[in-house]
């Protein structure tokens, strides 16, 4: 037996993946399956996201294959732990890339990992779409081959604006955030929506981190007389402010971001200073039929907040490569992504859906389990829904979905 | 009501809260000729005694207090028997250092145990009350009001009881007091008992105040610091006075610099004092 050095397999394999994508024989390879990685936290900090999202993937693909594949090609999944770890992460995609020759990477969960991974795939002409949600994530030159489902600070902003303007009382509106790279970007988006609502925005104030009281900051912001304090901070940070305001014997509104009003925050001012807080998160879009099917194909996916994102992850990148008509790579995902995404087009909630429409050669305009699905130049989603909930003794509850 | 006001009485609740491990940090430094850092950790070790002692025996915040005073000052004194003792003569420099390694050590300590998670003592938060214009709250108002108090006590046991004045005999001169016959070793031990117990009270403050974690001594080691020298080294009303000052103007900066310039507050009155008047405001000759 011939042995064949890693090397030599290595340039082997690259030249039959050469030989294999050229157009001219794809013809008689149609047959042959598109590998697509996922690359979620399955262990580490993300570790009790990434299964479902995995799950979600896996499910997608299985009704894809059962019904005949992407213009009869099947889809082959290949899937590896990025460990919560950027290292990890750029380890796992380079397999994935290399030895698998990945058209296609879903579902990357933390900014590290997609930042980390982001030059390898852009490299490789891979497509890479995440639910991270750093701004830096879509900023830079990366040609397209990237997009996320998770709204930037910019849309989160816009929509945390958008529940306080509903809320006609508040006519006056302090924002107040923790020193972090977004603080600015949201603070700007926020204030700006309120601004252009006729609403006073009485102090926008940036405060340090690790500080023994966040007093005087209060009492800055609340000789302004707000009727709500927007609190962008973290849980630490959030506990001290909390207390404070509570002590300043506020009366007015609080609103933050559920990820830092959780249990563990309302254990440590406890229930009646966290009484009232108002608190979004982004949320699915329930309503829709592709939420209606997501749920029923992936057992408990409701409970996980980013498996309704993977759901529409897979279902895009198939949708685009079905658009394509014969060719899988990268380049035409990030081609035709914005085509079977945005409108114009046929609205669609499934890929039996968008696939036969795309068969019959018209537009189409997948809306997904997730929200709208609506890309921007640089692969940010243009709207997504968002949850509000309010602490009502002791626990955050559902209150309502705000929409686009 | 002038808002200024408002931020000179947070500033004085800061700086009540500052003056108990500026004292102690002061008192230490004129005793043993060096800059303990490990001071602002033993705020930490004490917020976690009383935590342990509030959540696990369910003991009141009151009893819980009293506990962190006294485990946290034995904690010290077993520092400086393993740490410090055997430095004893050594270069200032060298024990300043090894002071910042039992920080690293005991912050790491608490970590290991308790976790990088903050924590809160089971005391529900109260309302404050406005008094003529100005809000204040009532844990504030208790803590500055036994602050004041252990500051008192602790002033009225250096220049009234004889341990006390031993211990500023030795502060002055270390090889005089000790040929006039003041066991040097003794007062060390109970500076050290005592700093270390003020320390710990505070920190429990602190605690009541914010949040508990295992950080929250540490990042209060700039203003510590700038009490103690803006007070002049050695002097427990120039550090009470310092801390005050340090307080306010960290709060009253606010209407000048952005909130996030708090921490720069403490470096540039540390620097200023330095430059314009080294000895500090108490002004003994060194």
């Amino acid at each position: 037996m011939t042995t064949m050095t890693r090397r030599e397999l290595l340039k082997a394999s690259g030249t039959a993946g050469l030989v294999l994508s050229a157009p001219a024989i794809l013809s008689a390879q149609s047959k042959e399956p598109i590998p697509i990685g996922t690359l979620c936290p399955l262990t580490g900090a993300g570790g009790s996201y990434g299964p479902d999202m995995q799950r979600s993937v896996v499910a997608v693909v299985e009704r894809i294959n059962k019904a005949g594949g992407i213009n009869a090609r099947p889809i082959q999944l290949f899937h590896e732990d990025d460990q919560t770890n950027a290292e990890a992460g750029v380890r796992a995609a380079r397999k994935l890339i290399d030895v698998n020759k990945v058209v296609a990477i879903v579902s990357t969960w933390a900014s590290a990992v997609t930042l980390a991974v982001k030059p390898l795939c852009v490299e490789a002409r891979v497509f890479v779409i995440g639910v991270s949600g750093a701004d830096s994530v879509t900023q830079g030159d990366h040609k397209g081959y990237i997009a996320r489902t998770q709204p930037n600070t910019n849309l989160q902003g816009r929509m945390y604006a958008k529940f306080a303007v509903s809320k006609k009382e508040w006519k006056r509106v302090a924002y107040m955030a923790l020193q972090t790279p977004y603080a600015q970007s949201f603070g700007d988006a926020f204030t700006g929506v309120l601004k252009a609502a006729g609403v006073t925005i009485t102090d926008s104030l940036i405060y340090e981190d690790k500080k023994p009281s966040y007093r005087s900051e209060v009492t800055r912001v609340l000789a302004t007389n707000p009727d709500l304090i927007m609190l962008e901070g973290y849980t630490p940070d959030s506990v001290v402010m909390a207390k404070d305001i509570y002590r300043a014997a506020y009366k007015g509104a609080v609103l933050a971001p559920s990820f830092a009003i959780n249990a563990k925050f309302i254990e440590g001012v406890g229930a009646e200073v966290a009484e009232g807080i108002w608190n979004m998160d982004r949320a699915p879009l329930f309503d829709s039929p592709a939420y209606k099917e997501f749920s029923a194909a992936v057992p408990r996916g409701d409970q996980s907040p980013y498996a309704p994102q993977a759901w529409d992850q897979m279902t895009l990148v198939a949708l685009a490569l079905a658009a394509a008509k014969g060719e899988a790579s990268g380049t035409v995902i990030k081609d035709n992504l914005r085509t079977v995404s945005n409108p114009p087009g046929t609205v669609v909630y499934s890929f039996a859906d968008g696939a036969r429409l795309l068969g019959e050669g018209k537009k189409i305009n997948y809306e997904g389990a997730s929200g709208s699905c609506d890309f921007d130049q640089i692969g940010d989603i243009l709207s997504a829904p968002f949850s509000v909930q309010q602490v009502r003794k002791g626990k955050s509850e559902l209150v309502m979905i705000i929409n686009p | 009501m002038p808002p200024i006001a408002q931020y000179v009485f947070n500033g004085v609740v800061t700086g009540g809260i500052l003056a108990l491990p500026a004292v102690a940090f002061s008192l230490l430094w004129r005793l043993l000729r060096f800059p303990n850092f490990a001071v602002s950790t033993y705020l930490t070790v004490g917020a976690y005694v009383a935590l342990v002692l509030n959540h696990g025996v369910r003991a009141s915040i009151e009893l819980a207090w009293l506990g962190a005073l006294v485990v946290t000052g034995a904690l010290a004194l077993l520092v400086d028997r393993i740490a410090f003792r055997p430095m004893r003569d050594r270069r200032p420099f060298s024990l300043a250092i090894a002071s910042i390694g039992v920080a690293f050590v005991l912050e790491n300590v608490v970590r290991f145990v308790w976790g990088n998670d903050f924590r809160s003592y089971d005391v529900p938060v109260t309302r404050g009350m406005s008094v003529a214009g100005l809000r204040i709250g009532r844990d504030q108002l208790l803590i500055l009001g036994v602050a004041v108090v252990l500051m008192a006590l602790a002033q009225a046991f250096l220049l009234r009881t004889r341990l006390g004045i031993a211990m500023r005999a030795t502060a002055d001169n270390p090889r005089l007091a000790a040929v006039k016959g003041v066991p040097t070793e003794r007062v060390i031990a109970l500076a050290t008992l005592g700093g270390g117990g003020l320390a710990g009270g505070a920190g429990v403050f602190l605690g009541l105040d914010a949040s508990i974690d295992p950080l929250m001594g540490g990042g209060l080691i700039i203003s510590v610091f700038a009490a103690a020298i803006l007070g002049g080294i050695g002097s427990a009303p120039g550090a009470l006075a310092g801390a005050l000052i340090v307080g306010i103007m960290e709060e009253v900066g606010m209407l000048v610099v952005p909130p996030t310039y708090k921490t720069a507050i403490g470096f540039t009155i540390i620097l200023a004092v330095l430059l314009v008047r080294p000895t500090g405001l108490a002004g003994a000759r060194s």
